[in-house]
């Protein structure tokens, strides 16, 4: 008796909220959507250019000098150095939230308004240097994770650093990292949601409007967090496709035109339809 | 002959611990010359100084007559001069053979795509691994991927090449395959200096072995004056030793 009572009241309830979200999707679903659309491209955006960021950072970071270079160029690779490692312990070391404050509202208020960014480069800007900050150090670690020979076959044949670098240590330190750019673009989707702080207006910015508008919390927190989660989920398929299209087949062809290259399982034997046929 | 290399003094330390000390010696044209010595004795280093991979502490390089350790000379230029074959390959993971052999010509020596691929086929067949271009490194033996490295040092067309331990991290039944090619290379008369545990190739091929011991060259000549009447009591000992485990 008493669980037949639960479970129909259950049913009530997962009626009552079906009936919101088809509510919420009748009046609000082009907020909602463009919501999600703005958090994607922030997040893509901001990933992007945090990566290059973090690509020249962890190149600048490698950089080496020997005992032979000239003061000025020691003193020189010194700075750049010390440079990169104050960004890094900055923007990794403070909440993107206080960031996006200091970006926004901060800059104007300390140039008397003569360096303001609107809201929407604002976003950019802090999501892509925190982003930056993120990825120099995961570069770091990718290029520390190249066996050392590679560079000594580069070096043995004649590339300078840049050469180097470019040609042979970061194309497989982008492969390597590639598992933790998914994790930036995909804790930028989701953080990117403390952008509302200076009002961008993307995926939760829209939850938050509605929310006030209806008191319909629980619903519309059903419908975006089922959008962060599509989102996040076709995110880190992509990315897997990518690994795979880095790594190319499996196997590889022997080249035909080679006569050595004959070998028996390169014969043609008469397929099954032929034998059928005779 | 030409003299192509001339190292004068050369001496290397790690910190305070001397591997390399005064060490003199010429390579002419075609020679083909076997460093032969136990672990330890320095003759990797003393084969990684001569393509500036370790930078000598005291001593001059001289390479036709310019020494490329003043600062004037270019470490990559001189290099690309030099070619190095490695114990471990060091291959290029992300790329495939063909790409292996032509990086360097086209970067480095600036080559066109068309003349770049042609050089690393001609080279790739002399190695007998033309069959492999489209292959990536990840899917070669161990004596299949040495024979790439040697066809992309060659595709650079050095003067003088370099190997270091080229067999020693081959599994058994892959050495002879890499044996042979080097053979074939001094043959053709290819200036070389390889650091090699391989007593028959060091007695076989070369024509001239030096014997190291702790950081000096204790012993110099024909293969047949170290091997069969070698003088130095050092030498005596280490051929004894190899004889035993052989």
């Amino acid at each position: 008796m008493y669980s037949s009572l639960m479970l129909s009241r259950a049913g009530l309830v997962a009626s009552n909220l079906g009936d919101d979200i088809a509510k919420l999707w009748r009046e609000a679903s082009p907020q909602y959507l463009k919501g999600a659309r703005d958090t994607l491209i922030l997040a893509v955006v901001a990933t992007a250019v945090g990566c290059i960021i973090g690509l020249l950072c962890g190149i600048l970071q490698t950089l080496k000098y020997s005992k032979s270079d000239f003061v000025l160029k020691k003193i020189f690779i010194n700075v750049i150095k010390v440079v990169v490692r104050v960004y890094v312990e900055v923007f990794r070391g403070t909440p993107m939230i206080l960031q996006a404050v200091f970006i926004y509202f901060g800059l104007p208020y300390l140039t008397s308004n003569a360096l303001r960014f609107d809201v929407i480069t604002a976003a950019y800007v802090v999501v892509s240097i925190n982003t930056g900050a993120y990825m120099a150090e995961t570069v770091r670690g990718g290029i520390l994770s190249i066996d050392r020979g590679q560079t000594e076959g580069a070096m043995a044949i004649g590339m300078n650093h840049f050469q180097t670098m470019v040609k042979v240590i970061l194309p497989q330190t982008l492969r390597n990292i590639i598992p933790q750019i998914g994790n930036n673009l995909i804790i930028n989707i989701k953080d990117t949601s403390v952008m509302f702080i200076i009002g961008y207006a993307e995926l939760f910015a829209a939850h938050k409007a509605y929310v006030g508008a209806t008191y319909l919390y629980f619903p519309s927190a059903v419908v975006t967090m089922a959008i962060y989660l599509i989102m996040t989920v076709v995110c880190s398929l992509l990315l897997r496709l990518w690994e795979h299209f880095i790594d190319g087949p499996e196997n590889f062809n022997l080249a035909t035109t080679d006569t050595l290259a004959l070998t028996s399982g390169m014969n043609n034997f008469p397929s099954g339809k032929r034998r059928r046929a005779r | 002959m030409s003299v192509i290399l001339d190292v004068k003094h050369l001496s290397k330390s790690f910190g305070e611990n001397p591997v390399l000390k005064d060490i003199d010696f010429t390579v002419s044209k075609g020679e083909v010359i076997s460093i032969i010595g136990a672990s330890g004795s320095g003759k990797s280093t003393l084969l990684r100084c001569i393509n500036l991979l370790e930078t000598p502490s005291a001593g001059e390089i001289l390479y036709h007559g310019e020494n490329i350790l003043s600062r004037n000379v270019k470490a990559p230029r001189y290099r690309s001069h030099v070619g190095m074959v490695f114990q471990s390959f060091n291959l290029f993971n992300n790329m495939s053979v063909l790409k292996n052999c032509t990086v360097g010509q086209r970067t480095v020596l600036g080559k066109s795509r068309e003349e770049a691929t042609a050089n690393a086929v001609k080279y790739l067949e002399k190695v007998g691994m033309a069959p492999y271009v489209n292959a990536k490194p990840k899917q070669l033996s161990g004596g299949q991927k040495q024979r790439v490295a040697i066809a992309r040092a060659l595709a650079m067309e050095p003067e003088i090449l370099l190997f270091d331990e080229p067999t020693s991290a081959l599994d058994p039944e892959m050495v002879g395959e890499v044996l042979a090619v080097m053979k074939k290379l001094a043959d053709d008369g290819m200036t070389m200096i390889v650091v090699t545990h391989e007593m028959a190739f060091a007695k076989d091929v070369s024509t001239r072995v030096i014997y190291m011991n702790d950081g000096v060259i204790c012993e110099e000549g024909t293969p047949d004056d170290v091997f069969v009447n070698p003088q130095k009591e050092e030498t005596k000992a280490f051929l004894a030793r190899f004889r035993d485990k052989g």
